[in-house]
């Protein structure tokens, strides 16, 4: 029983900094309407970043958060504004541009190859302070960079929240989400709304970076298993939706986590798949998507 | 067959001048390697035009084609290793289990939009390599899970759908791929193709004008998981060995889709086009850079993804078909009639 | 120009991709080595390593004088990437075989790519070094061009089971409870099955069975099953990801059993224990070799290869090393580069010493399988020192570091 509590509270941790990284995903697809397949690409870099950060001033791991964040909001921005608006533009009287999707898809080849280059294949730990510090509580055992991962996860998806629903900005990317025509139509300049939705979905990877660098490893496709976790919960929480992808990613955490408990782990990726088509068929707009996306 | 006839005769010409040089194409080369290296651009090309059929025609982004592609291959492995079935009657069964297993997943997802379907099939295929790989045996059958299936070894037999030369492979999978085309002129031609051309962006305003687009998206995909599974028996074939992890994943799936969107989806020739040109890319690029500087190659491979995509969002049907126009057509302007190439309009 | 650009592009493309298939010649005085090795993917890391270790032994030999039987020839090495992927390492052996006109081949570590490759080899006739790939099958389908120099799967797991018996009795310690946790691939997969079959003829109870996806990016879960179902002992394999998150994930989840003891791979991988560090304490690994052996000229090689490449040799990279050196001896002793001719020499060759006895096998003797009869594995314990770890080899006990006892079993934490 003690086990079941234990996979769960750690399943609620875990998925919390899944949903983190997703937050970012269903921000982009929010507004732009993209699948973003460079994301987890986009979580490695702020990965490395974080990690060289730690490495070179051997300082406490959350104070690359003013550093890595901004970086990856910076990075993020200019990206869109380079390399994916031109096409983007190109076909921008289509709803869902797919040409967008495969160029992400270049980009994520593109990044992960380049760290390989540059990095090499070895996988890297950065100790810090938190590192492998521990919670007991009736034999059950916390992480504390998991804790705190899911705190900041939770200021995050909070101030995000409150940032799309009043500060000016999140107003115009919010109604250039609801009708790009409209949105333009009443003064909002749309390209400066996708470079701030994809410098903010990036600046999310960078927070979920600095996350897990204190008890995690980097190494050049370290992206690719989140970014598939990520798909899913946003799917689950809705396309779009922000208390939905952190609400997905904990679901997936639990699933994980607790399914383990009653079956070998590579079920467990079966049963997360079967949720995920069930939600799919079932609820479509997920936990709190909208009806208009799917 | 009439609509066939009835084509501008230069464009007949051209076709046949293009089928003519496949087919000779192995007196030229002689090469193993090399013959399976073409062997590989026609089976990716068939790979994308099987695929055509839902991402192209239908409007929807499959990006699970593996999930068919693999069931084919496995039926027909586990039915010629257990039973000593033949492979060729293995085709048949495999890939009609995949169109059924395309039906099941068809029915409700292609009721979903873009992205939602895309996100669907990647859970799909993704599901079926989990599923296999946990799979050791079932009953009889041996399934092998993350070991895969090394085919057994017969003498050169027809029956066994096994050649010690490369040539049979060739032309085995030419003759697929031009059935498969053949059909997608047909398909495109017929009212099912304008029906889905006509839902492809818009469905909610062709479901208005009384067409059942989920009905035809549903016959699209059963047609295109039917074709895939065929392919996936061939692929098998070829290697004697399917590995889940290759066959059922995602790397291939996504590969699909690139040779689709590169060449220029929605169009007779674009998956051809696109499979002659990025086949020949990812295979050069590894082979002289890859041991140079490992991930190089791959680099090289997303940069091209992005800056085709950029300059020609349309795939590189555009770019060719202009070229044939100032090469051929001239005379004639731009009236190319309903000929392969010019279907990318008709597509939109 | 636009035109000429969409003419000339693609032309050029494809007689480049004639040229590297149709017209490559070998150079007379050159042996070709053809080298399919995963150098991009999530194998990537061991590749790099086994590249780097057949670059050092070539460079060796060549400026040794080259293959003095055959006028001083150099050899000349050749590598292509798998990617961890069987088709692509199919496709490669072709192409090795037919354009690049190879005389032997060598690779490829992921089993899943060295078994269908071999086939290729196989029908062409071009011997096939194997340095380490363990699956079983790999040699025991009557071919005659593959040599594996390295152990396989069968016999790792059985030496495990050998260790823990020599360790009961050494340190009379009771042992009963033991927990398999393994990736769910061909390797983890082949391993599981032999452990399951040597526990129950051992009468140890397996408490638990759990293959793992090897991308998972949480392993808590199974360490939290594993923790509740107390073993005594668990046997591990990993991949270098997994290896870094069960062990650290072990560790802070203070799961207390009385020996961990892995398979080499993951566990073995240099940024392993740059990663895990002190959670890898007393941690016991089966590999083919370690730096630490007593054998002549073992240690220059190592300082050597650490100098050049930033980090020690492993098993994996020496069985590269080393299949370069039986190369070269059968080279000289069939003096001739002919491909039938050097897979005679290989199957009764017997090479001893120098260089290849950097291995911790006494000599590469090949059976009629292609096996190498004489592939021993040897079981490290690794230990803190100072602020890097060290793997200590302690069983065999003839070999056992002079002076250090192996902790068995490992205290409580």
């Amino acid at each position: 029983m003690l086990g079941i509590i234990e996979a769960l509270i750690n399943g609620i941790l875990m998925g919390s900094i899944y949903g983190l990284t997703a937050v970012g995903l269903t921000l982009i697809f929010g507004v732009m309407k993209v699948i973003n397949f460079a994301h987890g690409s986009i979580l490695m870099v702020g990965m490395f970043a974080a990690y060289w950060f730690v490495i070179l001033t051997g300082w406490n791991p959350y104070f690359a958060i003013p550093v890595v964040v901004p970086l990856l909001f910076w990075f993020g921005y200019y990206m869109q504004s380079f390399i994916i608006k031109p096409i983007f533009e190109a076909e921008k009287d289509v709803r869902e541009p797919i040409t967008v999707i495969i160029v992400t898809t270049g980009i994520w080849y593109v990044l992960d190859n380049l760290a390989l280059m540059i990095f090499g294949a070895e996988f890297r730990v950065a100790k810090t302070s938190v590192t492998g510090q521990v919670f007991e509580f009736y034999e059950m055992y916390f992480l504390l960079p998991k804790v705190i991962g899911a705190g900041i996860t939770m200021v995050c998806g909070i101030y995000l929240y409150w940032f799309l629903k009043h500060s000016r900005m999140g107003k115009a990317i919010r109604a250039t989400s609801l009708d790009r025509e409209a949105a333009s139509l009443m003064g909002i300049k749309q390209a400066k709304i996708y470079n701030v939705a994809f410098g903010l979905g990036s600046a999310c990877c960078g927070m979920a970076a600095c996350v897990l660098i204190p008890f995690y490893y980097v190494y050049p496709t370290v992206g690719v298993p989140f970014d598939i976790k990520a798909f899913i919960i946003v799917v689950l929480g809705g396309l779009g939706s922000i208390p939905g992808a952190i609400l997905g990613g904990i679901i997936v955490g639990i699933i994980e986590n607790v399914g383990a408990q009653f079956m070998a782990a590579t079920w467990t990726e079966l049963l997360l798949y079967g949720v995920f088509l069930f939600v799919l068929l079932v609820k479509p707009s997920g936990l709190f998507g909208q009806k208009h996306d799917y | 067959m009439k609509q066939l006839l009835n084509q501008n005769p230069k464009i007949l010409l051209i076709s046949a001048l293009l089928l003519g040089a496949l087919f000779i194409l192995p007196l030229v080369v002689t090469s193993p390697a090399l013959m399976q290296i073409f062997i590989l651009i026609i089976l990716y090309a068939y790979f994308t035009s099987t695929w055509n059929f839902v991402g192209g025609f239908a409007g929807v982004l499959p990006l699970g084609h593996s999930a068919f592609i693999g069931i084919g291959a496995y039926t027909s492995t586990v039915l010629f290793q257990t039973f000593g079935i033949s492979p060729w009657l293995g085709m048949i069964v495999g890939g009609l289990l995949a169109a059924m297993m395309g039906v099941v997943i068809g029915l409700p997802t292609l009721k979903l939009r873009g992205a939602y379907f895309a996100l669907a099939t990647i859970a799909v295929g993704e599901g079926v390599r989990v599923l296999v790989e946990n799979v050791k045996q079932v009953g009889p059958l041996m399934i092998n899970g993350p070991s895969g299936i090394s085919i057994k070894l017969t003498e050169n037999s027809f029956s066994a759908f096994q050649f010690d030369s490369k040539l049979p492979y060739y032309y085995i999978i030419l003759a697929m791929l031009l059935i498969v085309l053949l059909l997608t002129y047909f398909m495109m031609n017929s009212k099912i193709g304008y029906y889905l051309a006509a839902g492809g962006e818009e469905p909610e305003a062709a479901e208005a004008l009384g067409i059942k687009v989920s009905r035809y998206r549903l016959i699209a995909m059963a047609i295109s998981c039917f074709l895939a599974g065929l392919g996936g028996t061939f692929y098998a074939q070829l290697m004697l060995y399917i590995y889940p992890k290759s066959i059922l994943g995602l790397d291939l799936s996504f590969e699909i889709a690139f040779i689709a969107l590169i060449g220029g989806r929605g169009t007779i020739l674009g998956p051809v086009l696109g499979a002659l040109l990025l086949r020949p890319v990812s295979e050069l690029t590894r082979i002289y850079f890859g041991s140079m500087l490992p991930g190089l190659h791959l680099v090289i491979f997303g940069l091209i993804l992005i800056v085709v995509m950029r300059y020609y969002p349309k795939g590189l049907v555009e770019p060719v078909k202009i070229l044939l126009n100032k090469l051929f057509i001239n005379r004639l302007g731009k009236q190319g009639g309903p000929d392969g190439t010019d279907s990318a309009e008709k597509a939109d | 120009m636009k035109m000429f650009k969409q003419l000339v592009v693609p032309v050029v493309a494809l007689a480049m991709l004639a040229g590297s298939f149709g017209f490559a010649q070998a150079a007379p005085d050159t042996v070709k080595i053809g080298n399919i090795i995963p150098l991009s993917g999530p194998s990537a890391s061991v590749g790099i390593q086994g590249k780097q270790a057949r670059e050092m032994a070539v460079e060796e030999i060549n400026s040794a004088g080259g293959i003095k039987s055959l006028g001083g020839a150099k050899l000349e090495l050749l590598f292509a990437d798998s990617k961890g992927d069987p088709t692509v390492g199919v496709t490669e052996a072709e192409r090795m075989i037919n354009s690049e006109k190879v005389h032997l081949l060598t690779g490829c570590w992921n089993s899943a790519v060295t078994y269908p490759t071999t086939q290729v080899a196989e029908r062409y006739g071009i011997p096939f070094i194997v340095p380490v790939s363990v699956r079983d099958t790999i040699t025991e389908r009557g071919f005659k061009n593959v040599f594996r120099i390295a152990a396989k799967d069968g016999w790792w797991a059985k030496d495990q089971f050998v260790f823990l018996d020599d360790m009961k009795k050494e340190f009379n310690v009771d042992i009963k409870k033991v927990a398999f946790v393994y990736e769910n691939g061909d390797w983890g997969v082949g391993f599981a099955e032999k452990w399951v079959d040597l526990a129950k003829e051992r009468g140890y109870e397996v408490v638990l069975n759990e293959p793992y996806p090897s991308t998972a990016s949480d392993l808590t879960p199974v360490v939290i099953k594993l923790k509740r179902a107390k073993p005594d002992v668990v046997f591990m394999t990993s991949n270098a990801a997994d290896a870094i998150l069960l062990t650290n994930t072990m560790a802070e989840m203070k799961v207390n059993v009385k020996a961990i003891i892995s398979s080499g791979g993951g566990h073995a991988d240099p940024s392993f224990l740059a990663a895990a560090g002190q959670n890898a304490e007393y941690l016991f690994d089966i590999v083919e070799w370690e730096a630490d052996l007593n054998r002549p000229g073992l240690k220059e090689t190592n300082d050597k290869y650490k100098k050049l490449y930033g980090h020690n040799l492993n098993g994996e990279s020496v069985d590269a090393y080393a299949a370069m050196y039986v190369i070269k001896e059968a080279l000289e002793q069939a003096g001739s580069n002919d491909p039938e001719a050097l897979r005679k020499t290989l199957s009764e060759i017997q090479v001893c010493g120098g260089k290849v006895g950097l291995l911790a096998y006494d000599c590469i003797d090949f059976d009629e399988s292609g096996q190498n009869k004489n592939a021993s594995l040897v079981i490290v314990q690794t230990r803190t020192k100072g602020k890097e770890m060290d793997r200590i080899t302690v069983w065999p006990k003839n070999v056992r570091r002079a002076g250090y006892t192996p902790v068995f079993p490992q205290p409580e934490k």
